[in-house]
């Protein structure tokens, strides 16, 4: 039976090609997710972040749009609505108890109503987002230049970075949070909306107020947002990296 | 035919120092971009022909339509891809709905932070090895001997025709054939800037900086959709390069890659 035999080597060859490309493969992977996880790695990939920044972080704006290219849904991101008693409640009377405090590093501390925040010279956009994970859609944003709202604080000469707390948490019950410098904070496409395709901004998308920052990924428009701080540094905050997805690994410039 | 051997064999120096160290850092962040692209997508595991997200317009996706069972779309014909695609490992052991499989991307497992993190760094990398490269090999001279030129286009057909065993004989070349150089400088001058350009311009910041340039690609998500194809041309390039050194004197190309020293064939005698 030497026909046998020889398609018996064949067979055994292909067995070890085959185990010897997946046993490389699984070294190789091995090896990748060892690198990934090493301290001194991480370190030197992150150098790329503030490069990136100081390259493309300039002041451009983001493209608008026609009308006509506005997306019939616009898709949600980011975590579930909340449901939790309070958030209910403000729902449940339209916002009027809502109130936007901004404080820190300010010389006069605020504490918005709806009605004030209408009260701002009103702007519109239509602007895409682009998510994180490669998805984008379009939509017209309404609301106040985020700007506006903080030289009505005025802020401190120490001043340097804009905190967004937010009414949103993960399973775990960590708030998400967001941040941007104050260079970003007045990008004029940088808002606050309260307003999406000329309706009032509904639950589903961050009701009453939230963030659109046109110019970076989608995690840096921070929905349900309650509270505005200004301060000097990121590394009091949560995990210190300036917002709930950087101190997950995300990059802070989410320009690119 | 005899041939004399290593007396006549004569070295040349192909491959400058520079050329050589980005040749071999290339190939690490070739290796690196794949691998983390991959994980990218796996977050979005579908590519559309528009600008913003669009079913309407898609032409891949990878689902997972239940649990066990992994599919991939073309151009609305789906092939059942269990374990290859859809439907993978999830890099510790288990199985799970996932566009790419563990073995293929990096980190392992899904994580789409450590993924852009490899990413975005290896990206500049490339291309400051692509720059490095076209400025040594310009110096060196070495560039306009693997450019197509206009007087090589006449003799592509004879060099696939010799190919094709339709002609006895290579049309007379100097260090690389026709079909090389037209190889490489369609990877080099078009595929690779493309996928640079059409990366940057998924980027917001650089979309800001630079709308004609996403206009020019149909797009953000038309761009990501060029993005992945000229990927799988530069996968398509690599295996038909490997092939070629690894049939062409393994050992004379690995080492003219390394010292930069290449032995050019034996002078036959008759």
């Amino acid at each position: 039976m030497v026909c046998g035999e020889a398609s018996g080597e064949i067979v055994k060859r292909r067995i070890f090609i085959a185990s010897t490309a997946s046993a490389t493969l699984t070294g190789c992977g091995a090896i990748g997710t060892a690198l990934n996880n090493n301290a001194g790695v991480r370190s030197i990939l992150g150098a790329a972040e503030p490069f990136d920044y100081a390259l493309i972080g300039g002041d451009h704006r983001a493209r608008e749009y026609p009308k006509s290219d506005i997306a019939p849904v616009f898709r949600t991101n980011g975590f579930p609505t909340p449901t939790d008693s309070a958030y209910r409640a403000l729902t449940a009377s339209h916002f009027a108890a809502y109130r936007l405090l901004v404080d820190g590093a300010v010389e006069r501390p605020l504490a918005l109503r709806m009605t004030d925040i209408a009260r701002f010279p009103q702007t519109t956009q239509i602007t895409r987002h682009d998510c994180v994970e490669g998805w984008s859609v379009i939509g017209e944003w309404s609301g106040v230049r985020l700007w506006h709202v903080i030289a009505a604080a005025v802020p401190q000469h120490d001043a340097r970075f804009v905190v967004f707390h937010c009414m949103d948490r993960d399973d775990m019950g960590v708030h998400y949070y967001e941040s941007l410098d104050l260079h970003q904070a007045r990008y004029p496409q940088t808002l606050l909306a309260t307003h999406l395709n000329g309706k009032i901004l509904d639950p589903d998308h961050g009701a009453p107020v939230r963030l659109r920052v046109p110019t970076q990924l989608g995690y840096k428009s921070a929905k349900w947002v309650k509270r505005i701080e200004i301060i000097g540094s990121l590394s009091r905050i949560a995990g210190g990296h300036g917002g709930y997805w950087e101190d997950q690994g995300y990059e802070w410039y989410a320009g690119i | 035919m005899t041939y004399t051997g290593g007396a006549m064999r004569r070295a040349r120096y192909r491959y400058t120092r520079t050329i050589r160290i980005s040749h071999w850092l290339w190939a690490i962040a070739f290796a690196v971009l794949v691998s983390s692209g991959l994980q990218i997508f796996n977050a979005a595991p579908y590519l559309d022909a528009s600008d913003a997200t669009n079913p309407a317009r898609r032409v891949l996706s990878i689902d997972s339509p239940q649990d066990g069972v992994g599919t991939t779309t073309i151009f609305g014909h789906t092939f059942t891809t269990t374990g290859w695609l859809g439907w993978t490992g999830d890099g510790f052991g288990g199985a799970t709905a996932r566009a790419f499989p563990p073995w293929i991307t990096i980190p392992s497992y899904q994580d789409l932070a450590d993924g852009r993190r490899w990413h975005l760094f290896f990206a500049w990398i490339a291309i400051v090895c692509w720059i490095a490269w076209l400025v040594s090999s310009a110096i060196h001279g070495s560039l306009r001997k693997i450019v197509l030129l206009p007087r090589d286009v006449p003799q592509l057909w004879p060099m696939q025709a010799y190919y094709l065993h339709l002609r006895k004989s290579p049309p007379p070349y100097d260090v690389y054939n026709p079909l090389q150089k037209a190889a490489y400088s369609l990877v080099m001058f078009v595929v690779a800037p493309i996928v640079v350009l059409t990366g940057l311009a998924l980027s917001p910041g650089i979309d800001a900086a630079l709308h004609p340039l996403t206009i020019a690609l149909g797009g953000r998500q038309f761009a990501r959709l060029w993005h992945f194809v000229g990927m799988c041309v530069l996968l398509a390039f690599f295996a038909v390069h490997l092939f070629q050194v690894a049939t062409q004197g393994v050992v004379n190309q690995m080492r003219s890659m390394v010292t930069g020293w290449f032995a050019e064939k034996p002078v036959a005698k008759s």
